[in-house]
C-alpha cells in the first residue's frame, strides 16, 4: 500500500513550493490515475516516488507497505519495489541495452536477496518479454534509447519495467508522443503487469489513455494539490469540461 | 652575455650518468657517436619546461625531480608466467609476443615461432651490428630539438625492430610487451623502429605494463618510429598501464604513412603518475586515412598529456582524432593537437575532438586545438569539452536499481567506449576496455 501524507515539496534550490499537501493513499492492487493541468506538480510527485534529490520534501511523508521511503537512495526505492517510466526516458550512448537490463536486473535481484540470473536465464527472460511488447531483440544491442522512436523509448520503458518486476508502478505521462497503435501495445504491456500485488500510480493529462488503462480511482492535480477525487467516470467528465474549473478555483 | 641557466639535479643526473654507463650501452662505433651527440644535446636543452610553447602545461623541470639509475643489462628473474599477470587483459589476445623486461630482450620470454610476413629482431642486436639503416639511425637525429628523444636516443638499450613484408597480412597481432620488474627503481629508455610494407595488413601493441611487486617508482621513455608503405592497413595500440606510486612515461610516436594507407592508431594511459605522450604524423602520399584517438585516466595527482602534431603536406588525406580523459581527485589532462595543412594539401579533411570528464571539482583538463591552415579548399573542424557526470543519467540508472557506484562505472564506460571503439579489432578493443574496467574498479 502507498500512503502520501501531507506531502510538501520543493525544489531543492529553490524556494518555490511545488507540493502544497497531496494526501493520497493507494491499496495494493488498485490502478489510480493522476490527471491534472500542465505545470500543476504531476511530475514532480512521479520524481519524489522516485528519490530525484533535485526536490526537497518539507514536510509531510511517503510510507511504501507502511514504512517511509524519504531516506532511501533511489536505488534502494528501486529494490523495495518502486518503478518510474519515464516522460523522456534517457539516453545512454556507449551502453548497451542489454548490459542496462541485466545489471539492472542483477544489482536489483542481489538486494532482494535472489540468485542472479545467467546469461542463458537472462536472455530466455528478455526474449520472452520484449515479444510481448513487439520488441526486436536487435535494438536492446544498440545503445539504450540511442537513435530510437517516441514510441521505441516508451515501449523499452515497458520492457524495463516487465523485467524488473515492480510492485509500485509510477508512470509518468507514458501516453506522450504515442500514436493510436503504439498506445494500444504500451497500454496491454502495461494490463498485463495488473495484478493484485502491484500497484499502479498512472499520470497523464489526457483521458484517452485511462481508455485503455482504466484505472480504479482518478484524481485531479493542481496547483500542488488533490482537488478532487473520483471514479473513472472523472476522467470522461475532464475530457468534457477541461481543466478550467481548478484553474478558476485557484485565481 | 650569455645566461647561465641552473641545471636542476635531474638534469645533471641524467647528463652525468651517460659517462658512468656509455660503454655498457650497445652500438658500434658509428652508434655511439650518435649517442654522444645526442646526450650533448640533452645536457644542452635540458628538460623542458613551461616556458617552451609546447610544454606549457607539463613541466618537465619541475615534475622529475631526480633521475633514476639507468638499467642496462638487466637480469631480473622472470617466467613466462609473469609476464602473463604482468599483461592483464592482453595476455587473453592471441599474439605473436615479444617480451622487454626492464629494457632487455627477453627470447626465452617470447614467442618461440616466427610468425609468417613478418622478421623480427631485437634492436640491441641491430646496433651492436653497425647496420645503422636497419635501425633507423638516419631519421634518429631528425628531431633533436626534441630533449625527451635526445635521451632516447643516448640511452636506448633495446626494442623491437619490425619488418612487415610488402603485402603480407599477419594472421595476428603483434605484441611488443614492455614489463618493469624487481624491487629496484630505474630509468629504461627503450625504441621500437617498425617498417610496414606496401600493401601489408598488420595490428600492433605495444604494452607498458608491471610486474606487482615490482618498485612502486619508474621512469620510462619510449619512442617508436612507424613507417607505414603504400596501400598498407595498420592498426596500432599502445597501453602505457603500469601501475606504481611515481611512474614516469615519456613516449614520443614518430609516425610516416605513404599514399592510400588507412593507419588508426590508439592509446590508453592509466596508473602512471606523470606522463607525456607525443605523437607526430607526416603524411607521404595522398589518399591516406589517419585515425587517432586515445583514452587517459587520472586520480590523485596524476598528470597525463598527449601532444599531437598532424601534418598534411600531401593532398586528399584524412585525419581524425578522437582522446577522452577520466579525471578525478586533483588529477590533470592535457591536450594540445597541432594540425598543419600545407598549402600543396588542397581537399584535406580533419577533424579533431577532445573530451575530459572531470569526477572532482579538483581536477583540471587543459585542450589545446592548433589549427594551422595554408590550403584554402579544405574541411576541418575541432572540438573540445569538459563535463561532469550527467546528473539526470545518473537518476535514471539509478532509478532502476543500479548502486550509484556501478551507474558511475557505466556511465564512464559510455564515455570512453566511444574511443575504445575506434579500434575495429573487437578483441584488442575488449581488452583495453578490461584495462581501464580494472583500473575503473579502483577506487
Amino acid at each position: 500500500m502507498l500512503e502520501i501524507k501531507n506531502l510538501h515539496v520543493k525544489i531543492t534550490e529553490e524556494d518555490k513550493p511545488i507540493l502544497k499537501g497531496i494526501d493520497l493513499t493507494i491499496a495494493k492492487g488498485e490502478v489510480h490515475a493522476i490527471m491534472g493541468p500542465n505545470g500543476s506538480g504531476k511530475s514532480t510527485l512521479a520524481h519524489v516516488l522516485a528519490g530525484r534529490d533535485d526536490y526537497e520534501v518539507t514536510e509531510g511523508d511517503i510510507l511504501w507497505n507502511g514504512e517511509s521511503i524519504l531516506e532511501m537512495a533511489p536505488d534502494e526505492r528501486a529494490a523495495a519495489g518502486v518503478f518510474l517510466a519515464f516522460q523522456y526516458p534517457m539516453e545512454i550512448p556507449g551502453v548497451a541495452g542489454l548490459t542496462f537490463l541485466r545489471t539492472a536486473l542483477n544489482a536489483l535481484r542481489r538486494k532482494r536477496d535472489q540468485e542472479e540470473l545467467t546469461t542463458p536465464e537472462f536472455m530466455k527472460l528478455v526474449k520472452e518479454k520484449s515479444a510481448a511488447l513487439n520488441i526486436d531483440i536487435e535494438m536492446l544491442k544498440r545503445p539504450v534509447n540511442v537513435g530510437f522512436s517516441g514510441g521505441e523509448k516508451k515501449r523499452s520503458e515497458i520492457l524495463q519495467m516487465a523485467l524488473l518486476e515492480p510492485t509500485l508502478c509510477v508512470l509518468d505521462e507514458t501516453d506522450s508522443g504515442l500514436d493510436i497503435d503504439a498506445l494500444r501495445i504500451v497500454s496491454d504491456g502495461v494490463n498485463a503487469l495488473r495484478s493484485p500485488d502491484r500497484t499502479m500510480l498512472v499520470i497523464t493529462h489526457y483521458q484517452r489513455l485511462l481508455n485503455h488503462i482504466v484505472p480504479d480511482k482518478v484524481h485531479v492535480l493542481a496547483h500542488g494539490k488533490i482537488q478532487r477525487s473520483g471514479g473513472k467516470e472523472l476522467a470522461l467528465e475532464l475530457e468534457q469540461s477541461g481543466y478550467a474549473e481548478f484553474g478558476e478555483k485557484a485565481a | 652575455m650569455s645566461v647561465a641557466v641552473m641545471k636542476t639535479k635531474a638534469e645533471l643526473s641524467f647528463a652525468e650518468s651517460f659517462d658512468h654507463v656509455q660503454d655498457r650501452l650497445p652500438g658500434s662505433p658509428a652508434v655511439k657517436q650518435v649517442r654522444r651527440s645526442a646526450a650533448d644535446k640533452f645536457a644542452e636543452l635540458g628538460l623542458p619546461h613551461r616556458r617552451i610553447e609546447e610544454w606549457k602545461y607539463t613541466d618537465l623541470r619541475s615534475a622529475v625531480k631526480d633521475a633514476l639509475p639507468v638499467r642496462v643489462g638487466d637480469a631480473t628473474q622472470m617466467t613466462i608466467a609473469d609476464v602473463i599477470v604482468a599483461l592483464g587483459p592482453l595476455a587473453k589476445l592471441e599474439t605473436h609476443r615479444v617480451v622487454f623486461v626492464n629494457g632487455r630482450y627477453r627470447k626465452e620470454l617470447s614467442s618461440p615461432d616466427q610468425l609468417a610476413g613478418l622478421e623480427f629482431e631485437d634492436l640491441s642486436s641491430v646496433l651492436s651490428s653497425g647496420d645503422e639503416n636497419a635501425a633507423g639511425l638516419a631519421s634518429l637525429t631528425a628531431r633533436d630539438d626534441d630533449a625527451v628523444l635526445s635521451l632516447n636516443t643516448a640511452y636506448m638499450t633495446d626494442g623491437a625492430v619490425v619488418r612487415i613484408q610488402a603485402g603480407a597480412e599477419l594472421v595476428k597481432p603483434l605484441l611488443i610487451a614492455h614489463v618493469r620488474a624487481g624491487g629496484e627503481p630505474g630509468f629504461t629508455a627503450v625504441r621500437n623502429v617498425i617498417d610496414v610494407g606496401a600493401k601489408a595488413s598488420a595490428q600492433i601493441i605495444e604494452a607498458f605494463v608491471s610486474l606487482p611487486g615490482a618498485a612502486k617508482e619508474g621512469q620510462a621513455n619510449a619512442a617508436t618510429q612507424i613507417t607505414v608503405g603504400d596501400e598498407a592497413k595498420v592498426v596500432h595500440v599502445k597501453c602505457a598501464a603500469d601501475t606504481g606510486d611515481g611512474i614516469t612515461h615519456l613516449s614520443n610516436w614518430m609516425i610516416r604513412l605513404g599514399r592510400e594507407t588507412d593507419y588508426a592508431g590508439f592509446q590508453l594511459t592509466q596508473g602512471v603518475s606523470l606522463a607525456r605522450n607525443q605523437i607526430f604524423v607526416a603524411f607521404d602520399g595522398e589518399d591516406t586515412k589517419l585515425d587517432l584517438s586515445g583514452v587517459f585516466l587520472g586520480r590523485g595527482r596524476d598528470h597525463i598529456d598527449t601532444t599531437l602534431v598532424v601534418d598534411h603536406a600531401v593532398p586528399s588525406c584524412e585525419s581524425r582524432e578522437l582522446f577522452k580523459g577520466v579525471l578525478d581527485d586533483q588529477s590533470r589532462g592535457v591536450f594540445q593537437g597541432k594540425i598543419i595543412v600545407q598549402q600543396i594539401a588542397q581537399k584535406t579533411d580533419g577533424k579533431q575532438m577532445s573530451q575530459g570528464l572531470l569526477l572532482s571539482p579538483d581536477a583540471e583538463f587543459d585542450s589545446k586545438p592548433e589549427l594551422e591552415i595554408f590550403a584554402d579548399d579544405v574541411a576541418c573542424g575541432h572540438g573540445a569539452t569538459c563535463t561532469e557526470l550527467d546528473k539526470d543519467l545518473m537518476f535514471y540508472c539509478e532509478s532502476r536499481g543500479i548502486p550509484s557506484d556501478i551507474a558511475r562505472g557505466l556511465l564512464i564506460e559510455s564515455f570512453i567506449g566511444e574511443a575504445v571503439e575506434k579500434i575495429e579489432d573487437e578483441p584488442i578493443a575488449e581488452a583495453v576496455m578490461d584495462f581501464a574496467r580494472g583500473w575503473l574498479s579502483k577506487t
